[in-house]
Parts: structure tokens; sequence; C-alpha cells
């Protein structure tokens, strides 16, 4: 194996750019709560598996203490349980369908759908779901592999497929697309928009679309972008997410300190905020932490670094986690 | 200015507004008004009568409607409480309602009447006596059709004397072609009945008695259901533009055939939609397609106004206006109602042996009528199933192979040649409790 390969496989382990994005949320939460959202109240509902790192940082960090955490294969349950951070951690083994209707309509909520699969029916109807039934305030995220579909999604569109006799490409891609999310395409889409590259694109332009039309019945509220991800681990995936929202909620998001943070994204129109991890060792980063934020055009004196890599450092120093070994 | 002729013309108005509505709506328009009838006099609310309770509803007498349909004439008569005279004049002959007339519950949009008799026949008598007033109008529609004038000569008679007698009688004769064909080829009034039956539910034997041909039509209600501590429906409310929406989902009580699965949509407690399994109430590509499986999945969803053109029927009542906004805004939360129940009832048929196929299926055969009434006064939450608490065992099997060498050593021993394998299993057992741990 490479040496490259090998680094990206530690990184792997660690994902450092879905620890950045975490600790975005966090902060996000934590410049909405002066504006009067009392985050602390509200109830987080995730996919904790068996780690819980979103659990622990919501608890620690933002004082949350209403935790649902959502399985649905029933194997894990004992390891769930017995992995359970905190005794305010309650774990349900149903799916998210089940248990967006049964949230309670009397506070609000964050519910993370962090799903590790390539777009998918089942996905779109948990939004539509959550969009229609969250109080206003509440914040809905949604996480999504970007990577083209496999062999295994694609016999959901045809179970006679035989991966050693044809390799999928843009024309599966553009079925298997058609056949899960149909009718929240844009019209006229040919085989060259689902491309490797294009399906971030396709995929946001779904997932904006039944944010949309699941908004849209409810009258006076607004789904209100705040969250708009890419980032890469090993599998590119794309985190979107926002405010359902009715007048009041929108003057007070507008209020907050959110637009000065590199990361929000108020329009799903614009790019993705890229969660880019620039691979800095610990005392490159000890030396750029004491410049940090640094004037744009600054450039440390003592080593060569890409001006592009110092400004994605700039942007996400302050989430950036740093792993260390620790012989327990 | 000079201005270009755009007026209606009759001939073309009474072929072209008949042709998108069944003979048997038609005669159903006509069952609404005699029950619209029976409602205004007695002040009922439509609330009243799906949510109850209804304090009046043993005092006052019901409202009679007899239907008869033969090859000669379609008649309608009901002892519902008559038309008074001043609606006559002014209002029930007018296409469409007066902005100030008093609406009726289930008359929406001042067309059905009118619809029916053109419809059905060239010839209608119409009597009508309030109890201290009366009219009759009789017309031939051919006659009428030539003439550009649009009114209707109408005669004043007494009044029924008595309240019980006060009522409306239409008889339509000299049948249309097309019509007595249909009656002539049967069916008719078997469809009438069976249409009555489950359109008005929550009306008839509650508020009217329905005959038609001297059979009495028996409500067929819908039929919702739940168990206690295991299955609960989903039920949400919401209020759109003064429209008042109830909803509940659940799984139906009893054997149930694919043909009454579905969403039942009210309004103002008229079923309009029934057993809906189509994309209109979100199966195909928002849920699932229907399948056998799902034939337990029921959802009952009821809007209710004080304006019936609020609310988001067609104007032949039997289908749903997807361009209506209240529409719109519940149609999502049917969606997500629906969603949890056909993922459980998926859970009857695992595609690996899961050892709570059992307790899901007898959750779904074991579920008890419940009334929408019930449901829709509980706060507002999604379906939710509760497997049933396993009991704690008070004994257990204890199973294994031993040589029966052994076995015939203890019977030697006992002196005891015909005891059975499981009768030394419990005496050695028995004996190691006894010698070894003690009476603790």
């Amino acid at each position: 194996m490479s040496p490259i390969s090998s680094s990206l496989r530690v990184q792997y382990d660690l994902r450092p750019a879905k620890q950045v994005e975490r600790r975005m949320i966090v902060d996000a939460l934590q410049r909405l709560q002066p504006a009067g959202f009392s985050i602390t109240d509200y109830q987080y509902t995730g996919f904790g598996a068996i780690y819980f790192v979103d659990f622990i940082l919501f608890h620690k960090l933002l004082g949350m203490s209403k935790l649902l955490s959502l399985e649905r294969m029933t194997g894990l349950t004992t390891r769930m349980e017995f992995n359970k951070p905190f005794k305010c951690v309650d774990v349900k083994m149903v799916s998210a369908s089940s248990a967006i209707p049964n949230l309670s309509r009397d506070i609000r909520h964050i519910v993370w759908l962090d799903y590790d699969g390539v777009i998918h029916k089942d996905f779109l109807s948990d939004i539509q779901s959550a969009v229609t039934v969250l109080p206003a305030g509440s914040i809905l995220l949604v996480t999504v592999d970007v990577e083209p579909p496999e062999d295994y999604d694609y016999k959901q569109v045809n179970p006679d497929f035989d991966g050693s006799k044809e390799v999928l490409g843009p024309k599966h891609w553009k079925n298997y697309f058609e056949f899960q999310a149909s009718t929240y395409l844009k019209l006229g889409l040919t085989e060259s928009d689902f491309g490797r590259v294009e399906l971030r694109s396709r995929t946001a332009e779904i997932l904006k679309a039944s944010f949309t039309r699941s908004i849209v019945p409810r009258a006076q509220m607004e789904f209100l972008p705040m969250f708009n991800f890419i980032y890469r681990d090993s599998h590119w995936m794309l985190s979107m997410g926002g405010m359902i929202a009715g007048p009041t909620e929108k003057r007070q998001l507008l209020s907050t300190t959110l637009r000065d943070t590199e990361y929000y994204r108020d329009n799903f129109d614009t790019p993705p905020f890229e969660i880019a991890v620039p691979r800095l060792t610990r005392k490159e980063r000890i030396y750029l932490d004491r410049e940090m934020p640094c004037a744009d055009g600054w450039t440390p004196k003592d080593f060569d670094l890409d001006a592009e890599e110092l400004r994605k450092y700039r942007d996400i120093y302050r989430f950036l986690p740093a792993f260390a070994e620790i012989l327990v | 200015m000079r201005y270009a002729s755009a007026e209606v013309r009759k001939q073309f108005f009474i072929d072209m507004f008949t042709r998108d509505i069944s003979l048997e709506d038609c005669v159903l328009d006509l069952i609404d008004n005699s029950i619209d009838s029976y409602l205004l006099k007695h002040g009922i609310s439509i609330s009243q009568l799906i949510f109850g309770p209804d304090p009046n509803g043993a005092k006052r007498g019901f409202g009679r409607i007899d239907v008869t349909c033969n090859e000669r004439q379609i008649k309608v008569v009901d002892r519902c409480g008559g038309i008074p005279r001043k609606r006559a004049m002014d209002e029930i002959f007018c296409f469409g309602h007066d902005p100030d007339d008093q609406a009726g519950k289930l008359g929406a949009y001042g067309v059905g009447m009118k619809r029916a008799l053109f419809k059905i026949g060239n010839k209608f008598d119409i009597v009508s006596q309030t109890e201290t007033e009366g009219f009759e109008v009789s017309l031939t529609i051919d006659d009428w059709a030539k003439e550009k004038d649009w009114r209707v000569p109408i005669k004043f008679v007494d009044g029924a004397d008595s309240e019980k007698q006060a009522g409306t009688s239409i008889t339509i004769s000299g049948l249309r072609e097309e019509v007595a064909l249909r009656i002539k080829e049967g069916g008719v009034p078997n469809n009438i009945l069976s249409d009555a039956a489950t359109t008005y539910p929550y009306f008839l034997n509650q508020c009217v008695k329905l005959r038609i041909n001297e059979i009495d039509v028996p409500p067929k209600t819908i039929s919702l259901g739940e168990s206690e501590g295991i299955v609960t429906a989903a039920r949400e409310k919401l209020t759109y533009n003064g429209v008042r929406v109830n909803l509940a989902a659940t799984i139906a009580p009893g054997q149930r055939t694919t043909e009454e699965a579905g969403w039942y949509i009210l309004c103002n407690g008229r079923a309009v939609v029934r057993a809906n399994k189509d994309d209109l109430t979100g199966w195909g590509p928002d849920l699932a397609s229907f399948q056998p499986k799902y034939r337990s999945f029921v959802g009952l969803a009821s809007f209710e106004s004080d304006q019936p053109l609020s609310l988001p029927w067609t104007t032949t009542k039997r289908d749903i206006n997807r361009e209506s906004a209240v529409f719109i805004h519940t149609r999502n939360l049917m969606v997500t109602m629906s969603k949890p129940i056909l993922t459980f009832l998926n859970r009857q048929y695992p595609s690996d042996a899961a050892t709570e196929v059992g307790d899901i299926r007898n959750a779904v055969g074991g579920v008890k009528e419940v009334s929408f009434r019930e449901i829709a006064s509980k706060p507002t939450a999604g379906f939710s199933y509760t497997p049933p608490k396993k009991k704690d065992k008070k004994n257990d099997w204890v199973r294994f192979q031993a040589p029966i060498a052994l076995l015939d050593k203890v019977r030697r021993h006992l002196r005891r040649p015909s005891l059975t394998p499981s009768d030394i299993g419990r005496y050695t057992l028995d004996h190691f409790v006894k010698t070894e741990c003690g009476t603790d």
C-alpha cells in the first residue's frame, strides 16, 4: 500500500472533516442562543450509532439534555445501550420515519438525518415528514453520500444487474436518481448531467427541492438555509440544512452573527462550503495558530505553504481537532 | 367601446354541465339537499355528528328521505323540513349561491339540483312545504330551453300544517334516453344504495333515514382500530382559512379486503373520496405503491367549514381539487402519518426470519374498533406500536440426550423399570435440589 493511501486510511478512521463539520454546527448553534433561540432546551435527534460523538458535543458544549438516538438495526441494541454516554440519551430502535411524527410539537428540535448512503426515496420521505411536523424554530440537517451509487444500490433499480458483466456509469446513475427522486429532478437532464462530479449538484438540487416542496404547504413558514457543507474523509459527503421559520424566527435568525462566519450559507444556490483539511504537522499548526486569524496575503516565513492551503486552514483552524495517541 | 357577444346559450349550458357527473351522483346531490334542509332546520353542526356528543340527538325525530328509481321516473321525497318560499323565489333555481344566502353544509356550489334535473329527464315537478307555506314548480326543460328567459314559473301552495309532514318532493320524468337505458341495464338502484351507504356514514341513522326503492340504506362506517398499550393511531389537526381539518390513520379492525383499504376524505361529513390508494393521498411516489399487504391500512381526513366553498371538494363531490390550498397543506401530513404504518405492516413479511413477526401479526389482528371522535380527542402524535412485554417465565424446558445405559442404571437403582426418561430427569433434578441446595 502506498504512503498516501495509508495516510488517507488513518484520516478515515478519525474523520477530521466530519469533526470540523460537527464543530461548525456547534458554533452556529452557539451563535443562535443570543438571538433568543434557547438551544439548551431543544431536543436533539440523530443517529448516534455506537459512538454518539455528536451527542457528546451537544450535551457538553451546548448543555442540551433532551437527546434521542435512532437506530434501525435491532442487532445493535445492546451495544448502543452499552455505549450510551449519558443518562439523558434516549435510544429508540425505530426508523426515522416512525420516530419523526412522534416528536413533541411543543418543543423545538434539532434533527440531523446523518445518512451514510447515496440519495434514497426513504430519505426524501423522512425530510418531508420532518419539515411537515417540526415546530417553527426547529433545525433540520441532512447528510448524504454524493459518490456514485454502487452495484448494491443499483440493484434496487434493476434486481438482475450483474456487476461482473457491466460497469456502472452515468447511464445507470441517471436511472438510479430517476428511480429514487424522479419528481425532484429538473426537467431535461441528460446522461452527461450524471457524471461522477455532477452527482453532488444533482443531490443538492434534490435536497433543496425536498425542503421547498415540504415547507410550501405550511402557511407563513419558510425553510431558511443555514448549512451547506461538502467534505471528504473517504467518500464525498454533502450536508444541507436550515431552520423551519415563521416571520419571528426569520427576524431572529437574521439578527445573529452567523453571517460573519465563513461556513454559513443562507442560500442553497451559492456553492457549498468545502471543508478541506490541509495536511499539516503538529509543529506547523502550532506555528500557524499563533498568527491566526491571519490577514489576507500573509504567509509563514519559516516554511513554504501554498496560499490556498493557508486560506483553507484559516477557515477551519478553530474547528479542527488535534489527534494524538493516548496509551491506555 | 364595442362589445362582442359573450352570452350563455341555454341549450349548450344544459348539455355541457351535465356531462361530467354520473347518474348516481346526481341522485346523491338531491339527497344532499334533503339532508341540508334537515341540518338547517334543526341547527345541527357537522362536528356534532362526527365528533359528538349530540345532546339533542335522541330528542329530535329522524328526517326521512325516500328515493324511487325506475324506468319511468326518479323521485326523491323527503320529510326534512321543506324549502321556504323566499329561498325558492331568490335562490334555489339560480346557478350558484348568492353570497348572502344562508349556505347549507352539503350544497356547496348551488348547481347540484339543477344539474340533476337537467341530466335525468325532460320534465320535473317540485312540491315543497314548510310547516307554514309551500310552493310548486313544474317544468318541461326542452320548452324552457327554447326561451331566452331564465326564470322558472312558480305557484304558491299552502304549508304542510305539521312539522312532521314538512318536506320536499322532486319527481323527474320523461327520462333522457341514455338515463332510461342505464336504468334498464339494471344495477342503478343498487349503485345508489351502496354509494349512499358509504357516502353518508355520519348522517344515516344519526339524523336521517334513507330508503331506496323502499329498501333501508344502512350506513357503512369507516372503521378505525387501536389496541390498548400496543397500537395507537396517528392523529393530526390543523385549521387553514376557516377549514378545520382532523386526521387519523391507523390499522383497521377485523378482516379487511384491499378494496376497503386506503384514505377516506370527508368534506362536511360527506365521504367524497373512499379507500383512495393513489397519488392523491400520497401513494406511489411519496409513499409506496399499494400492495395487498397494506390492506389493513385506513386513514380518515375530515375537512369541515361553515363556508362549503372553502372545502377541497370538486363540484361532483366525488373527488378532491388538488389545487386547493387547504388540501395541499394537509396532504404532506397525511403522507407523514401513513409512512410508519406501512413500515409497520411491512414487518409482517420480513425478508429474514424475525421473531417479532408473530407479535406484529397479533397486533394487526388484535386491534379493536375505536371512534374517530376518540382518536381525534387525543393530542397530536404519530402512529405507534409498542411490542407486548414478554411475561416473566416461571418455567423453562430442560431437554438433553442421555445414554440409555445411564437411564437403566437409575431404573435399576430405584427398582422402578417403568420410569420414563422425563420421570428420571424430574426425579434426579428434585433429588439434587433437595440434597445439595437445601430448602432456601
